[in-house]
């Protein structure tokens, strides 16, 4: 009896450690001589075990301990409370931002050390005299709304349109790079030309729910990125000037929306959901609006379709998905200021971006690299040899920068939500109403913003 | 010490000194109440006798004032604010207006709906699960009772994170294994995304998947603590198995089931993965999925309005004491007709 039990508490033991054992992480060498331990918050891929350990090589005594957080928002949260308890100074020295995060942080500048005070140890060079180097707008999304710099880009998602070129040839449509491009050069274009697949799918394909575009609802969060101004107009104040409403680029990215929606040219199936992904390899639909990072994504998911992808321009030229901002909270320690700032500079300089975007697919923010033989001469076979350097550095340089604010979020989430609810009812045959979704979404915005 | 000595010990020891003509010891009379001792001053370490427990059970009051009591009063303090957590020049008190603006709020009275929908779907038909998995692992003929007793509890320690990500995939519109075997007989596709109902059984039945083990290990306890006397006479008396269920041992079980009750009631009040995930933080774009826990990170996290979302989490402790006093007076009626 006793022997039996012993057995079954092995047993149980043996299953929990198994199942711990997915989410445990590998014991690190600890380096006894470590005279500076920078402490990071991070999300996700930011930090490249690459490069942090070339930067250990490098500076002898600097050592790093990293909290990953599994989902950016919670990274987020955290640094609200850290900020909060920023005279206790044990927060992390660095602190990554994801870009959707940084309307809300620019409005408290007081939570970070203003770069520009800052002078790395190098060359003595503070972040205003750097950042020449970096896409003017891409940089604006580290600029509080009173001018201080609080965070400095690594990456910049671009946005570009990945297409199965097969899909489009089976149906008898242009399908080269420099064609596609053409056909779909305007928003207004490109959704006639999914209109045009859409129309040639066999019977068979469209009850299979076969389409062209993988989500349509993207589109408005592309189209409102491509302007000089969103939902806030700088007034110099932390909360700005709050303009969804009377912003017209606004009004027509929806109805360009919903003109998309009406066409049917989406398969109503939401990025990194499991639908998308299966239809990535099945072929569920022949285009997506994809950032740079995306493109190690679908080749790892999609890897039967290797060869049978192409990157075609943006409609209206170019946009964005995704980035991060690395800062230095004030909470972090005073005392490691110096070195996380040393670090920081270097982690974002192009040597390390250009590391980053050849290993990683990762895509630089800072411009020398946009001529740089290497990351222009990028090609990958598996887009059927697009030079995906060169159609991504000239789409991220078409952008201006914005300016966002707190509510930035949550508007775009109740727009998003006004756009799915028009999506759902077209897709079951039902009657819409796209003026009543906008007043209900604008008074859902009113209720936040109130 | 012998001054100390009370009159009471006097006459026993003299009584234990076996006296002379061998007369027997009488035993101390059980009636006789001893006079109280006088108060002796100690001194030193143990000056602190019986106060011990206090600093033995300091640990739990100081975390739960730290960590329970000091947040739930200052949640309370914040909703009466417009509350920035870090900018002190944008905190304004506005009294009442947060609560005000809950009662008028449709999208918090749509959260309470999904909430207690969610609830029905996950909590009832998880109580049927778990009693009739119990009465299967009660079965004096199941091999290997430790292994499957574990094996329930895998569940309840898988991350949710995990657990959504399998379950969206079951759930998936175009491609899932259960609108696959939908497909099959010929129905159409039902979307566990967008259409309320269908949604919430999805997120129910993860709940359900969580717990289920856990709760039959409950139900197992309650049931194998039935004294064996009521099985023998019912055996005697010709029962069925079914009649012997029904007549002794669901009985037998009420108190776990409103103790099932009670806390299926609490958890399902704090669901909150699940449906961020299916749904994102605002919940679908009808807020087919904005539970009550869901609503509240939504306000305090993803529209900066800490107040009105401390005004939330105020509004679910009320619903949860409301319910609690409902289950209270439920469970009293049940042991007053017990008697």
């Amino acid at each position: 009896m006793f022997k039996k039990r012993i057995r079954a508490a092995g047993l149980a033991l043996a299953m929990m450690l198994s199942l711990l054992a997915g989410t445990a992480t590998a014991p690190t060498a600890t380096a006894v001589d470590c005279t500076t331990t920078i402490k990071i918050w991070s999300f996700g891929d930011v930090f490249l075990p690459r490069l942090i350990l070339q930067y250990k090589n490098e500076n002898p005594g600097v050592c790093f301990d990293i909290k990953k957080s599994d989902l950016d928002p919670l990274n987020g949260t955290n640094m609200i409370t850290a900020c909060a308890a920023a005279n206790s100074h044990t927060g992390p020295d660095i602190a990554a931002v994801e870009i959707q995060y940084s309307g809300y942080w620019r409005s408290y500048p007081q939570c970070f050390v203003d770069l520009r005070t800052m002078k790395r140890t190098k060359d003595q060079k503070s972040a205003s005299s750097l950042k020449s180097l970096y896409l003017p707008w891409r940089w604006n999304n580290g600029v509080a709304y009173n001018g201080s710099v609080i965070g400095m880009p690594t990456d910049v998602g671009g946005l570009e349109v990945a297409y199965r070129w097969d899909l489009l040839k089976a149906k008898g449509l242009p399908y080269k790079r420099d064609e596609v491009s053409a056909a779909i050069s305007t928003w207004e274009k490109f959704i006639a030309f999914g209109a045009k697949y859409t129309s040639k799918l066999t019977a068979a394909q469209k009850a299979q729910k076969i389409g062209f575009l993988d989500n349509a609802g993207a589109i408005y969060t592309a189209m409102t990125a491509q302007g000089v101004m969103k939902y806030y107009k700088n007034n110099g104040t932390a909360n700005g000037q709050l303009v969804y409403k009377s912003n017209p680029s606004v009004k027509k990215a929806y109805d360009t929306t919903i003109k998309a929606l009406k066409a049917g040219i989406g398969t109503r199936v939401a990025q990194f959901s499991s639908d998308w992904t299966v239809g990535m390899q099945k072929g569920k639909y022949a285009m997506m609006l994809a950032p740079a990072w995306m493109m190690d994504y679908i080749k790892q998911q999609a890897a039967s379709t290797s060869g049978k992808w192409d990157i075609a321009n943006m409609p209206g030229g170019g946009g964005n998905q995704g980035g991060t901002q690395l800062t230095i909270p004030t909470a972090g320690n005073p005392l490691n200021r110096q070195a996380a700032f040393d670090f920081l500079t270097w982690y974002v300089a192009p040597e390390q971006q250009k590391t980053a975007f050849l290993t990683y697919g990762m895509f630089p923010t800072t411009v020398s690299l946009y001529k740089d033989p290497q990351v222009t001469g990028y090609k990958d076979p598996f887009f059927n040899n697009a030079p995906v350097g060169e159609i991504y550095a000239s789409g991220v340089q078409k952008l201006k920068p914005i300016f966002a604010g707190k509510y930035d979020r949550a508007i775009d989430k109740e727009i998003g939500a006004a756009l799915t609810r028009i999506d759902v009812l077209i897709s079951k045959k039902k009657t819409y109403n796209a003026a009543a979704e906008w007043t209900k979404a604008m008074s859902e915005i009113a209720k936040v913003a109130r | 010490m012998q001054l100390e000595q009370s009159p009471i010990d006097a006459v026993d020891s003299a009584q234990s000194a076996p006296a002379k003509g061998g007369r027997r010891n009488a035993a101390p009379s059980p009636w006789r109440t001893p006079k109280p001792q006088k108060p002796v001053a100690v001194t030193g370490i143990h000056s602190l006798n019986g106060r011990w427990a206090y600093l033995f059970t300091s640990p739990f009051f100081i975390m739960f004032t730290i960590f329970g009591l000091i947040p739930v009063v200052y949640s309370v303090y914040i909703a009466f604010y417009q509350w920035d957590p870090l900018d002190p020049s944008m905190q304004t008190f506005v009294g009442l207006d947060n609560f005000k603006f809950l009662i008028e709020d449709s999208n918090f009275w749509n959260a309470v709906r999904n909430t207690f929908s969610i609830w029905a779907f996950s909590t009832l038909p998880q109580m049927a699960l778990a009693i009739g998995l119990a009465s299967i692992l009660r079965n004096p003929i199941l091999r290997g009772a430790t292994v499957w007793r574990t094996l329930l509890l895998i569940p309840n320690i898988t991350s949710v994170l995990a657990v959504a990500l399998v379950f969206g995939q079951l759930f998936g519109r175009d491609y899932g294994m259960i609108n696959y075997v939908i497909g099959l007989f010929g129905f159409d596709h039902i979307d566990f995304v967008e259409d309320t109902i269908p949604g919430h059984i999805a997120i129910a039945t993860m709940i359900t998947w969580r717990w289920v083990g856990y709760n039959s290990l409950i139900f197992l306890a309650a049931m194998l603590a039935i004294p064996q006397e009521l099985f023998e006479s019912a055996a005697i008396d010709g029962a069925s198995k079914w009649q012997t269920f029904r007549y002794v041992t669901l009985p037998q079980l009420k108190n776990t089931i409103t103790f099932f009750l009670i806390v299926g009631t609490i958890g399902g009040l704090q669901v909150f993965a699940e449906p961020l995930i299916l749904g994102g933080a605002g919940g679908g774009a009808n807020r087919q999925f904005s539970t009550l826990t869901l609503f509240l990170f939504e306000q305090a996290f993803i529209n900066v309005n800490w107040g009105y979302g401390a005004a939330v989490g105020i509004a679910i402790t009320i619903i949860v004491l409301i319910i609690s006093a409902i289950n209270f007076m439920i469970t009293r009626r049940i042991a007053s007709s017990d008697n």
